[in-house]
C-alpha cells in the first residue's frame, strides 16, 4: 500500500515538473511575496495607462533600488533622501552585502520578481542580465536625454553599453570604480629611506610610475625582520580579487585576454602576457605580506592599517576607510597613486564600478518613476552633490571639477584612473571564463606550479573552448 | 537520578490495579500510522518536489535566470563532471576532508565523552563550555578563524610563538617556514571542523555511555575481566548506534554542507587545496551562472555517493544492534 | 514485576561507592579526569575568547601586529552592529564634532568614526525572527520526531527501513542546490520570506536528525518496561508517555539542543529564502561589511549577542543532558 501511494507521488510530481517546471508566472501574481511596498502600491497596477510621456503621478510614492551593501550606498541614500524632498518619492536604496548580493539578485531574477525597480548591477552582469531580459533597454532614454554625452566614454562603454560597440545601452554609470594604490607617504618621504633607495637603485624615491619602480620600491620596503613589506596584492580566490589584480598588469604590459573576435590563442599567452603574469608572481613572491595568500580589498586594507604593507592595490571605493584616522592609524600619511606603466608606456586599471539599471519586470508606471528617478540623478547638480558625498561620480563635469579633485586625497588618482580602465569579459559566460582563469592562476601565483608561460597557454585553451562552446568564437 | 526509578516504581506499584481500562485504546496499527505519518506527509510534501525537481534539472541545460525551456542533455552533464579532471580533485579533496575530521572527532569525541562520564561538581557547566563552539555559524567561525591563523595579527601563531619569525608559518597558505607545504591548509581546516565538532559526536557517545548500567560492569569485574575486555564487550556495543549516527551525519554534513567553513576561510585555496565539492556546486548554481542544471548534475553524484557510504553505514549500525 | 523492593541508600547515588571508585588510586584519577576535562574546556574556549575580546576592539587594535591582549576597550563593534549610519563629511563633521559632548554615548562613537546614527539597525528585528523561527522548527521537528521514532522502533512497519532512508534523505542533497528549486516553489507557494515557510524549511530538514537520533535512543530503552505497563492495562500511548518519554528524556534533551543549534545557525536558505520580514540574523552577521573592509568588531559582537539564547537553552537543559538513566536498582 505504501508502495503504490509513493510510485504515485513520484508520478505525481513529474508531472507537475513537466507542466510547470519552468516559472512563467506574470510580476502581478509574486505580489504577496514582495516587501517593502506600502498602500500606494495598490492602486499602481490599476492606473497603468499613464505613459512615457507624462512625469509620474499614478501613486507611485515609493521606489526600491538593489545595491551592495557599502560605504557608497549609503552616500546614495543620501542623494535619495533630496529626491524625496523634492518630489515626495520614497527612495529606498536596499543594501545586500558583497558576498551574497549577486546571489540574491539573480535569485530574485530567476523568479522574474519585482521586490527593486531598479539595481545598481556590477559592470560584469551587462552581458548577462541585458540578454536574458532583466535589464530594461535603455538606449533611447539616454540619447532622448542626453545623458549619454554628461558621463565619460569609457565609463559609458563599460558601465553601460552591450554588446561592446553596439551603442545599446542598458544601465547608467553611477558609481566609477577602478584598481588604484595606497602607499605610506611617511616612509618614501623618509629622507633615510630616500637616500638609501637612491644609493641601491640609482634614482630616487617616488611613486612609481613604471611597474620596474614598483617592483624595486617593493623589494626595497621588503623587511621581515621589521614586520614590513613592499606589497599587498590581490590574490583572493573566491571569486574574481586575484583576477583583477593580475588584470592591472597584464592590460599594462601589453596584453589582453582575446581579441575582437574573441580569439584568445595568442592573446592572453602571448609574450605580453607571459611577462605580465611573470611580474605579478614575482612581486608576490618576494614582497606580499604575509598572510594575504587570499587577499581582497578587506585584507589588504587590513594589512595598510595593521603598518605591515608598504603598498597595497584596492578598488578605490574602499580607500575612503584608509583615509579615516579613526580606522587607520596611518591614515594621514597615507597616499595614493595610479596603476603603474608597463615597459611600452600603456597603461591601464582594473575596471570596478557598477551601473543603475531598471529592471524589466516591474510594470510600466513602475518603469517611468524610474525613468525620471535616474534622468533626475543624472543631472549635474545633482552628479556634483553625489561626489561631494562621496560617491564616485562619472559625470564629466563633476571628474574635472577642481573642487571634487581636492575633496579627498584619492580622488585625483581616481579621476585620472578613470580615463584609463580596462575591463574583464561582461559576455553572458564571463563567469565560467572567471573561474577557469583564476582557479589556473592561483597555481601559479600563489601556488608556484608549473610557468606563467604554461599557465596562460592553458587558459588560453580553456577560454578558447568555452567561448566556441557560447558562439562568440567561430572555429 | 534514583528519584526518577523510585517514581516510576510508585506509578507502576500504586496506580495500576485501580486504574479501569480505556476501551477506547487505538490499535497499535492506527497508532503507528498516527505516528508516522504528519513526519511523512510534510517530508513528501516539502522534500519530493525539489528531490524530482533537482534530478529532473540535471538532465537538463536549465539555467534559472535564463527563461528558456529546459532542453534535455540526456547524460552529458555527468559525463562532462566525469571527464573532469578538477572535480576529481575536488572529490579527492572532499574524501580527505571528510575522513580526516571525522575519524579525529570520533576519536576525540570518545575520550571526551569518557572523560565527562564520571560526574563531578560543575559538570554541567562544563558541558554547556564544550558544546560552545558547535553553537556558532560556521560562516562566522570560517571568518574568525581566517583571523586567527593569520600569520602575523593572529592568536594561532602567536599563542604558539611562532608569530614573530621573519617567516612564520601561514597555515591557510599551506607555508611552514617560508617553503609551500601542500596539505597544510587542509589539515587547518580540518582542525576547525574537529574543534566545532567534536562536543557533538562527544554528547551522543556520553549519552549513550550513561545508558549502560552498572551492574553489566560489576559483574565484568567479578568475574575478573579486563578493562580492555569491559571496553569490547560492554561499552562499544552498547555505544556503537550512536557513535554510527553520529558518523553518519557528520559524514553527510561534511559532503554537502562543509561549504560554510571552508569558503570562508581559504575560498577553497590555496591553489585548490581546500576545494571540497561543496564549493564547485556553489560556484555552479550561483556566483553569476545559475547554472542549475549542471549543479543539480553535480550535487546528485555527489548524492549517490553519500547514500553509499550512508547505506555501509547503516549496515554496519544493524550489525552492531544485533550485538 | 510490579512490585520492587528498593535495597539500598534512600538518598540520591551521585558518587559511586564502589570499594574500586573510592580508593584513594580512584580518587586520584578522577580528579585527573576533572582536570583534563578542564583543561580541554579551556582549550575550546580560546578561540570563543578571541571572539569576544574583537568585539570590543576598534578596527586597527584587531589587525595589530602582535595581536593585543590587552588594549582600550570600545563600544563599536556594537555600535555598528545595533545602528544604521550614515557618513559625515565637510561642515556636518565638523558640526558633529563640535557638538560631541552633548550626545549620548553610541552618538559619540559614531561621530568619531565620521558618521551619525539614523537609526536602529534589523538586528534585534532580525534575532527576534532568529528566535521564532528557531524554536518554533524545533519544537515542531522534535514533536514529530519524537512520534515516528516511537513507531519505528516499536511498532512493526513495513518497509521500515526504506522509510528511514528516505527519511534521511532529506539532508543528503546540498543545499545549495535544493536551494533554488525551493526558492521557486515557495514564490508559487507564497511562502516566500514568511515565518511558517522558514518554519517549515527547517522543520523538513530537521526530520531526519530528530528521527533518527530520537529512534537511536529511545531503541536504547528496554521494551520490557511497556510490555509491563501494557500487561497492568496501560494504552499504547500512555506508555509512550509514562514510560518512555521520561526515561528518554536526555535523548530529547540532547536533539532538541541539536536541531536548535542547527536552525539557529543555518545561513544558506536563511539568505535566499528570506527578503526583509522573516530573515534571521546568520545572513546579517556575517557578512558585515563597513568601512573598506570586514568589520571585526561588529561580526564578534553580533556572534556573541547571538550565542547568548542558545546558551540559556543548553545552560537549562544541562542537567537533562548529563543525567543519565540508571538502571542500577532494577535486576532483570
Amino acid at each position: 500500500m505504501k508502495r503504490i501511494l509513493f510510485v504515485l507521488l513520484v508520478v505525481l510530481s513529474l508531472i507537475l515538473v513537466a507542466c510547470g517546471g519552468t516559472t512563467t508566472e506574470t510580476p502581478a501574481a509574486t505580489e504577496p511575496a514582495a516587501p517593502a511596498e506600502t498602500g500606494g502600491e495598490e492602486a499602481a497596477p490599476a492606473e497603468t495607462e499613464e505613459e512615457a510621456a507624462a512625469p509620474s503621478t499614478s501613486g507611485i510614492n515609493e521606489l526600491n533600488v538593489l545595491w551592495a551593501q557599502w560605504d557608497p550606498a549609503d552616500y546614495l541614500q543620501q542623494i535619495a533622501n533630496m529626491y524625496e524632498e523634492e518630489t515626495g518619492i520614497k527612495v529606498n536604496i536596499i543594501q545586500e552585502p558583497w558576498g551574497t548580493f549577486g546571489d540574491r539578485f539573480y535569485a530574485e531574477m530567476a523568479a522574474q520578481g519585482t521586490a527593486w525597480d531598479m539595481v545598481i548591477g556590477d559592470s560584469q552582469w551587462l552581458g548577462t542580465s541585458s540578454s536574458l531580459g532583466h535589464y530594461m533597454n535603455l538606449t533611447d532614454f539616454l540619447n532622448q536625454n542626453e545623458i549619454t554625452d554628461t558621463v565619460t566614454e569609457a565609463t559609458l562603454q563599460y558601465y553601460g553599453e552591450y554588446p561592446p560597440g553596439s551603442g545599446t545601452y542598458w544601465a547608467y554609470p553611477t558609481e566609477g570604480d577602478a584598481n588604484g594604490w595606497a602607499y605610506r607617504k611617511d616612509l618614501f618621504e623618509d629622507p633615510e629611506e630616500m637616500a638609501a633607495f637612491e644609493a641601491e637603485y640609482g634614482y630616487p624615491l617616488a611613486v612609481p610610475e613604471t611597474m620596474d619602480q614598483l617592483l624595486d620600491i617593493a623589494k626595497f620596503f621588503t623587511r621581515p625582520d621589521e614586520g614590513l613589506y613592499g606589497s599587498a596584492l590581490y590574490t583572493q580566490v573566491d571569486y574574481d580579487g586575484l583576477l583583477m589584480g593580475f588584470q592591472n598588469m597584464l592590460f599594462s604590459y601589453g596584453g589582453n585576454w582575446s581579441d575582437e573576435n574573441f580569439n584568445p590563442e595568442g592573446v592572453i599567452n602571448s609574450p605580453e602576457a607571459v611577462a605580465a603574469l611573470e611580474f605579478y608572481r614575482e612581486l608576490y613572491e618576494c614582497c606580499q605580506a604575509p598572510g594575504l595568500s587570499n587577499a581582497f580589498f578587506a585584507e589588504v586594507n587590513d594589512a595598510m592599517i595593521s603598518g605591515q604593507a608598504a603598498m597595497g592595490m584596492n578598488y578605490f571605493a574602499f580607500f575612503p576607510a584608509l583615509a579615516n584616522p579613526e580606522v587607520n592609524p596611518y591614515a594621514d600619511v597615507t597616499g595614493y597613486f595610479v596603476n603603474p606603466a608597463g615597459p611600452d608606456g600603456q597603461q591601464f586599471g582594473s575596471l570596478g564600478g557598477q551601473g543603475m539599471s531598471v529592471i524589466n519586470f516591474i510594470p510600466e508606471d513602475r518603469k517611468q518613476a524610474s525613468l525620471d528617478f535616474i534622468k533626475w540623478f543624472a543631472s549635474d547638480e545633482v552628479q556634483k552633490k553625489w561626489g561631494e558625498v562621496g560617491g564616485y561620480s562619472a559625470n564629466k563635469a563633476v571628474l574635472s571639477d577642481p573642487a571634487f579633485l581636492e575633496m579627498t586625497p584619492y580622488n585625483a588618482a581616481f579621476a585620472e584612473t578613470m580615463g584609463m580602465v580596462k575591463d574583464f569579459y561582461n559576455i553572458p559566460i564571463y563567469n565560467e571564463l572567471l573561474i577557469s582563469a583564476k582557479d589556473e592562476l592561483a597555481k601559479f601565483v600563489v601556488g608556484g606550479e608549473g610557468t606563467a608561460q604554461e599557465t596562460l597557454d592553458r587558459i588560453a585553451e580553456i577560454h578558447a573552448e568555452m567561448l566556441a562552446e557560447g558562439g562568440f568564437l567561430d572555429q | 537520578m534514583s528519584g526518577s526509578n523510585a517514581d516510576l516504581m510508585d506509578v507502576a506499584v500504586t496506580e495500576s490495579p485501580a486504574k479501569p481500562k480505556q476501551r477506547r485504546t487505538l490499535s497499535d496499527r492506527t497508532l503507528a500510522n498516527l505516528m508516522i505519518w504528519p513526519t511523512l506527509i510534510i517530508l513528501i510534501a516539502f522534500n519530493v518536489f525539489p528531490l524530482f525537481y533537482s534530478l529532473f534539472l540535471s538532465f537538463t541545460d536549465y539555467s534559472a535566470i535564463a527563461f528558456r525551456e529546459p532542453q534535455w542533455l540526456g547524460f552529458e552533464n555527468f559525463q562532462r563532471i566525469l571527464e573532469s579532471e578538477a572535480l576529481w580533485t575536488s572529490f579527492s579533496i572532499t574524501g580527505r576532508y571528510v575522513v580526516l575530521s571525522v575519524g579525529l572527532e570520533l576519536i576525540l569525541g570518545f575520550g571526551l565523552a569518557l572523560l565527562i562520564r564520571e560526574q563531578f561538581r560543575g559538570s554541567g557547566v562544563i558541558t554547556t563550555i564544550i558544546l560552545v563552539p558547535m553553537m556558532l555559524s560556521p560562516v562566522v567561525v570560517g571568518l574568525f578563524w581566517k583571523l586567527i591563523y593569520n600569520p602575523t595579527f593572529g592568536y594561532f601563531n602567536y599563542l604558539l610563538g611562532v608569530n614573530n619569525l621573519a617567516t612564520p608559518p601561514d597555515f591557510l597558505a599551506s607555508r611552514w617556514a617560508g617553503q609551500p607545504t601542500p596539505g597544510l591548509a587542509l589539515l587547518a581546516v580540518v582542525l576547525v571542523d574537529v574543534w566545532m565538532w567534536t562536543p557533538f559526536v562527544a554528547l551522543l557517545i556520553y549519552s549513550g555511555l550513561r545508558a549502560i548500567p552498572d551492574y553489566l560492569y560489576e559483574a565484568a569485574v567479578i568475574d575478573r575481566a579486563s578493562s580492555w575486555f569491559q571496553f569490547r564487550r560492554i561499552t562499544l556495543p552498547q555505544v556503537a548506534p550512536l557513535m554510527l549516527i553520529a558518523v553518519l551525519f557528520r559524514t553527510i554534513e561534511a559532503f554537502s554542507k562543509s561549504f560554510d567553513l571552508t569558503m570562508g576561510m581559504t575560498g577553497g585555496g590555496p591553489a585548490g587545496q581546500t576545494e571540497v565539492i561543496a564549493i564547485r556546486i556553489y560556484q555552479q548554481a550561483f556566483q553569476g551562472q545559475l547554472q542549475t542544471g549542471r549543479s543539480s548534475a553535480l550535487a546528485y553524484m555527489v548524492l549517490i555517493l553519500v547514500i553509499a557510504i550512508s547505506n555501509l553505514y547503516i549496515r554496519n549500525l544493524n550489525k552492531a544492534k544485533e550485538g | 514485576m510490579s512490585n520492587f523492593e528498593q535495597n539500598g541508600p534512600g538518598f540520591p547515588v551521585t558518587e559511586s561507592i564502589r570499594v574500586d571508585k573510592v580508593s584513594p588510586r580512584a580518587r586520584l584519577s578522577h580528579a585527573l579526569r576533572a582536570i583534563v576535562v578542564i583543561i580541554v574546556a579551556i582549550i575550546m574556549l580560546v578561540p570563543i575568547f578571541v571572539m569576544g575580546l574583537t568585539a570590543f576592539k576598534s578596527r586597527s587594535d584587531v589587525v595589530a601586529i602582535p595581536p593585543k591582549i590587552i588594549f582600550e576597550p570600545t563600544l563599536e563593534g556594537f555600535v555598528f552592529l545595533l545602528t544604521n549610519r550614515s557618513q559625515l563629511r565637510g561642515e556636518a563633521l565638523e558640526e558633529a564634532k563640535a557638538n560631541i559632548d552633548n550626545v549620548g554615548i553610541f552618538e559619540r562613537i559614531a561621530i568619531t568614526n565620521g558618521q551619525s546614527i539614523t537609526g536602529p539597525s534589523d538586528f534585534i528585528k532580525r534575532l527576534g525572527n532568529s528566535v521564532i523561527i528557531a524554536f518554533g522548527a524545533t519544537a515542531a521537528s522534535v514533536v514529530l520526531g519524537l512520534l515516528a521514532a516511537y513507531a519505528f522502533s516499536r511498532f512493526d512497519i513495513p518497509g521500515k527501513d526504506d522509510l528511514m532512508f528516505f527519511i534521511l534523505s532529506g539532508r543528503m542533497l546540498p543545499a545549495v542546490v535544493v536551494t533554488i528549486p525551493i526558492f521557486l516553489m515557495y514564490r508559487q507557494l507564497g511562502l516566500y520570506d514568511t515565518h511558517l515557510g522558514m518554519i517549515i524549511v527547517y522543520t523538513v530538514f530537521n526530520l531526519s536528525l530528530t528521527v533518527w537520533l530520537l529512534k537511536g535512543f529511545i531503541d536504547e530503552i528496554p521494551v520490557e518496561y511497556e510490555e509491563a505497563a501494557l500487561v497492568d492495562g496501560y494504552s499504547r500511548f500512555q506508555a509512550f508517555t509514562k514510560i518512555v518519554l521520561p526515561q528518554a528524556a536526555t535523548g530529547i534533551a540532547a536533539t532538541t539542543v541539536f536541531s536548535l543549534i542547527f536552525v539557529w545557525n543555518e545561513y544558506a536558505f536563511a539568505l535566499m529564502l528570506t527578503s526583509e520580514t522573516a530573515r534571521t540574523a546568520p545572513p546579517a552577521i556575517a557578512t558585515m561589511l563597513g568601512r573598506g573592509g570586514i568589520e571585526w568588531s561588529a561580526i564578534a559582537a553580533g556572534t556573541l549577542a547571538f550565542l547568548i539564547p542558545v546558551l540559556i537553552v543548553i545552560f537549562a537543559l544541562r542537567r537533562h543532558l548529563l543525567r543519565g538513566v540508571t538502571f542500577g536498582a532494577i535486576r532483570q
